[in-house]
């Protein structure tokens, strides 16, 4: 009782400072993080919001302006301008005369933006009418969205469908220049003109109205549109891909008979057959000697030793083998090349038989494609849709109108059909002529192609050199700086990549996948001493590898000499690595595989998606090998040494603890790069993506995946898109459709990814 | 004490000599002067089958000496307690059995380490190997992150044994061994990371004897377990030192007298007293063993 007593009078008034409280931190950091959400949300709305509606059906309006312009448009949207000097007063007159009100206190009025299509016969893609100009507008039912595969859309009013035929009559019977004719797709009003007579025999040119106006031409159109459509794919089938395979097989049949005459040529090798079989055979002994001895559980020095040259001098005899291949009697024979001209000679009269035959198909298909056309007018300049921008006086052909949307009288649900149908259209079509035009599916499938290659190559890879770097290397000064040079690898502006890409992938790979190293000399010196020097070097480094090895923390173990022996016999393995590397890239032997398209038609020399994907998978690499080490290295120390105590070897304790326990992180890190690959778009420019790519890089006949095509890439389609199409404006639109789509992709290649990390169980440690 | 120590028998140059207790009181003073001294070893420790000896063993991390010319027999099939107090040196003693400070590249060791009569240190020893035939369990219970069957299985899955009815044999043995069957036998595919502490190490206990290891190495197996847990590893210990002889590293006193028959007291890496845990525990030779088992110090 006294005691508390005596407490409460000491007791003395406490209170903490605000700041300790941490509630300006609280506020502070939670800013932070909404602004980011909130920079990331907008980013993404804005793209979706734009991009969404660039294929929803708009209403077409028609503008009567006091010029007495008329114009037919898709309404795109308003703002407040000011209007320029020399418009204010006219503008003046207009509000005296009472016919226009005052401007709103800012001085600034309306104008509209409407998208007008008919490139073709002269019209701006865009354009912006004032408020003050427009003396009337309204929605006309019968005015129609024509979506064409080339020139973009048309806006107008259908007037006509026109069938064209060729009739013939006796020359001695009165001509009719019109009357009622009947065709296959309908009777109506016909114009006639005599286009030739001979023999008594006059031939007519018949033009026959089957439909005049909108009504019954959409009628019309709408019947007969299926079979067109039918036709018109088919000849673009013929076009695209029957005709440039005969073209490849004539091609290849040339390119066969080349490589012949160039193996006339070969030089017979300076290696006999029995010294060849010799080395062979030996060298495959001492490899099953040198495995054999590998499996030993207890070695001596001198068996590590003899170990170790056993099997190095199998793998410098198995590439002796490889290399110095002797060639009988000089490659082809002059019987042989006779034999094989020949035959050539019967297959391209077949092939071009062939293509021919399809040629003759494709011209009687489009003779009878010829032969119905469509007429729309366009009011404001009262011309009619023609087929040709060459050719204003031919109306268009009906399988050229690909779909004729009379938008003004489409429901809700017709929109919401019409607007799947769109996308679908967008996604499934190859690409139009112009960009902008038709869809973007092959731009679709180069991109995760290259993704997925760019995946492949970099995860393994990546992760592999992670492991060494943390697991095997000495933590020293040297790796230090390996891991410093690697992180500054994250930092190197993408477009430097490129141009290593094409410098070192494209031009030098390339060119030697193509066509070898040439008569590339080895120094002048007998073939056989480079070899000899191989062996003796490899030699060398298996004894001091031996001599040097690890007695483990005896003390006394690891005097200077045994320090010596180990660096001499680690830079004797790097000098063999090199010499072979050397040996390797400088056989004359080696003609390159594709050597008979030179120079014409380099395959591997040039850009394709194979060296692409590759460039990118140097560019990210820093990343996966950056988050697999700190996975790796977040494992506990403790399971690592449950795992040795078991009596696990480094690498098995690698592979069966540590790797699993670090996947969810290694995963992590390969998503990122997949991210992150996917998006580069400056070196792809100058390694592999192209405008318009003539096939798509994944195909049905082997090597199924053809790494030496070029490819479409939606980053880049984007740019193409946005800065080189002649019409920008009217492009903007599709921009930001395919940047949406490339960010779908990425987020769905994301998704997939994280997908698969989650089904991994959970491990302690690791992100 | 002094008619205990009268009887005890000593060996090296203290032999047919009782020790004044002042001489005594500066066995620990001369260690801290860095000083060498020789250990204090029993007769009884002599007359028993050796499985691991351990001669003249001292081991340096850089240059800062760890072990200090450490002479120990183990006897086979018996418990071994290592005691002292901390940076006395033991868990260092007993990772330099199974080779496990070669992962510290600064280790350095001079001395031997014989197994059944072949050397550990051997210049052509295959260490992955040396550490197949010796069990350990560490302080803190680490179970790898899979089921527990795999986790008992582990060191015969590295070994290449691959014929699932092995496998499964050997996993209920060490299991029952490591008395721990019953209460996960319906359970063998679940995460070994579900169990409790004292599960957790009685798994690695289980682990560590499934490929019937020559000599068990604990490294104060029941520290991180409650009171329970630690009673139950401790009766498994001496069930089991049957069958594999065990090296047990503990700074309980209570534990090494419960548990061991042979009792070491090590103090800043040297050994200090070695004999039967009875005489280590109630007539040790020094003065200073004494001192530390009844808790004066340490």
């Amino acid at each position: 009782m006294n005691r508390q007593a005596t407490k409460t009078q000491t007791h003395k008034e406490r209170s903490t400072p605000p700041s300790a409280h941490g509630e300006p931190a609280v506020w502070l950091t939670g800013s932070a993080l909404i602004t980011c959400l909130a920079l990331v949300v907008v980013t993404m709305f804005i793209i979706a919001s734009n991009g969404l509606v660039t294929l929803w059906p708009r209403p077409i309006e028609r503008i009567t302006l006091r010029s007495g312009e008329i114009l037919l448009g898709l309404p795109m949207g308003s703002e407040q301008f000011t209007p320029a000097e020399q418009d204010s007063q006219r503008i003046a007159e207009l509000v005296a005369a009472g016919d226009l009100e005052q401007a709103g206190e800012d001085g600034t009025r309306t104008r509209l933006r409407f998208r007008l299509g008919n490139r073709d016969i002269g019209r701006d893609a865009f354009v912006w009418v004032p408020e003050y100009e427009i003396v009337s507008r309204d929605r006309p039912e019968d005015a129609v969205l024509v979506e064409r595969d080339e020139w973009g859309i048309f806006i107008g009013v259908p007037e006509a469908v026109i069938v064209r035929t060729r009739s013939t009559e006796s020359a001695s019977s009165q001509f009719n220049p019109a009357g009622t004719l009947s065709t296959e797709f309908g009777t109506g009003p016909a114009l006639r003109e005599v286009v030739g007579e001979s023999d008594g025999i006059r031939t007519v040119d018949s033009a026959v109205r089957i439909a005049q106006g909108p009504a019954e031409t959409l009628e019309t159109y709408s019947e007969i549109h299926g079979s067109f459509a039918k036709r018109r794919a088919r000849i673009r089938a013929l076009q695209k891909s029957e005709i440039p395979s005969v073209q490849d097989k004539l091609a290849a049949i040339d390119w066969r008979v080349r490589r012949a005459q160039m193996d006339t040529d070969i030089k017979p090798s300076r290696v006999t057959v029995p010294v060849w079989i010799g080395v062979a055979m030996s060298s495959v002994g001492l490899g099953a000697v040198g495995v054999g001895l590998l499996r030993r559980k207890h070695v001596t020095p001198l068996i590590a030793a003899v170990r170790t040259l056993c099997v190095l001098l199998a793998i410098a005899g198995a590439m002796f083998a490889v290399l110095e291949r002797p060639i009988a009697r000089g490659g082809v024979s002059t019987e042989r090349l006779a034999e094989v001209v020949a035959q050539a000679d019967a297959q391209r009269q077949d092939l071009r038989a062939q293509g021919d035959g399809l040629l003759a198909e494709i011209r009687t298909l489009e003779a009878a494609d010829e032969t119905v056309r469509l007429e729309i007018i366009d009011p404001g300049l009262s011309r009619f849709a023609p087929a040709e921008q060459s050719r204003p006086d031919t109306p268009m052909r009906l399988s050229q109108a690909r779909r004729l949307i009379q938008s003004n009288t489409l429901g809700f649900s017709g929109r919401v059909r019409l607007y799947l149908t769109r996308w679908w259209d967008f996604l499934s079509r190859p690409p139009g002529e112009s960009p902008g035009d038709g869809g973007v599916f092959p731009v679709i499938v180069g991109t995760v192609v290259l993704t997925l290659l760019l995946t492949v190559t970099v995860v393994p890879l990546g992760v592999v050199a992670a492991i060494y770097l943390r697991e095997y290397a000495s933590q020293g000064i040297v790796t230090s700086a390996i891991r410093i040079a690697i992180n500054n690898l994250a930092g190197v502006p993408s477009i430097v990549y490129g141009m290593f890409g094409l410098g070192f992938f494209c031009y030098t790979l390339g060119g030697y996948v193509d066509a070898g190293p040439g008569e590339a000399a080895i120094g002048g010196m007998p073939w056989w001493t480079l070899i000899v020097t191989l062996i003796l070097v490899f030699a060398l480094a298996a004894a001091l590898s031996a001599v040097g090895a690890d007695r483990g923390p005896v003390k006394g173990g690891n005097g200077l000499w045994s320090k010596v022996a180990r660096s001499v016999s680690l830079w004797s393995w790097l000098g063999c690595a090199g010499l072979a590397g050397y040996l390797i890239w400088t056989t004359p032997y080696f003609g390159g595989f594709f050597a008979e398209k030179l120079p014409q038609q380099p395959t591997f020399g040039t850009r394709g998606i194979l060296w692409a994907a590759l460039t990118l998978a140097l560019l990210t690499l820093p990343v996966v090998i950056v988050a697999t080490e700190e996975a790796i290295s977040a494992v506990p120390g403790s399971m690592r040494e449950g795992s040795l105590g078991c009596g696990a070897s480094r690498w098995q304790t690698i592979r069966r603890i540590v790797l699993p326990a670090a996947m969810p992180g290694v995963l992590t890190g390969a998503i990122l790069a997949m991210a992150r690959g996917a998006g580069e778009v400056a070196p792809l420019m100058l390694v592999g993506a192209v405008n318009l790519a003539p096939t798509l890089p994944v195909s049905g006949d082997a090597p199924f995946l053809h790494g030496d095509r070029t490819f479409m890439h939606l980053g880049f389609h984007i740019y193409n898109l946005g800065f080189q199409s002649p019409d920008a404006e009217a492009a903007r639109p599709l921009v930001w459709t395919t940047t949406l789509l490339l960010v779908a992709i990425v987020l769905g290649l994301n998704l997939f990814a994280m997908h698969i990390r989650s089904r991994l169980p959970s491990r302690g440690g690791g992100i | 004490m002094s008619a205990a120590m009268n009887s005890a028998r000593l060996s090296g140059p203290w032999s047919g000599e009782t020790v004044r207790s002042d001489e005594d009181q500066s066995v620990l003073a001369a260690i801290r002067r860095g000083e060498r001294i020789k250990a204090t070893v029993h007769d009884a420790v002599h007359s028993e089958q050796h499985v691991l000896n351990i001669e003249d063993f001292s081991l340096w991390y850089g240059t800062s000496q760890a072990l200090f010319d450490v002479s120990m027999p183990i006897p086979r099939g018996k418990v071994t307690a290592l005691l002292g107090p901390s940076g006395c040196g033991k868990s260092t003693l007993l990772r330099s059995v199974n080779r496990l400070n070669d992962l510290i590249d600064s280790v350095s060791v001079e001395g031997e380490i014989t197994l059944n009569g072949s050397s550990l240190y051997g210049p052509r020893v295959d260490v992955i190997d040396l550490r197949k035939r010796l069990g350990m369990v560490f302080q803190k219970p680490n179970p790898f992150p899979m089921s527990i069957f795999e986790n008992v299985v582990y060191p015969l899955r590295i070994d290449g044994v691959r014929n699932k009815g092995i496998l499964r044999d050997a996993c209920e043995q060490a299991l029952r061994g490591a008395a721990l069957w019953d209460e996960v036998k319906d359970r063998l595919a679940k995460p070994a990371l579900g169990l409790s502490g004292g599960q957790q190490q009685r798994l690695c206990i289980a682990r560590a004897i499934v490929s019937d290891p020559e000599v068990l190495l604990l490294d104060e197996p029941c520290s991180a377990l409650d009171p329970i847990a630690t009673q139950r590893v401790e009766e498994l210990i001496s069930e089991i030192s049957e069958r594999y002889s065990v090296l047990i590293v503990t700074h309980n006193m209570q534990q090494a007298a419960r548990v061991s028959q042979y009792t070491a007291f090590m103090y800043l890496g040297h050994l200090v007293e070695y004999g039967p845990t009875q005489t280590i525990f109630q007539a040790p030779a020094l003065r200073e063993t004494e001192q530390y088992v009844t808790g004066r110090f340490g």
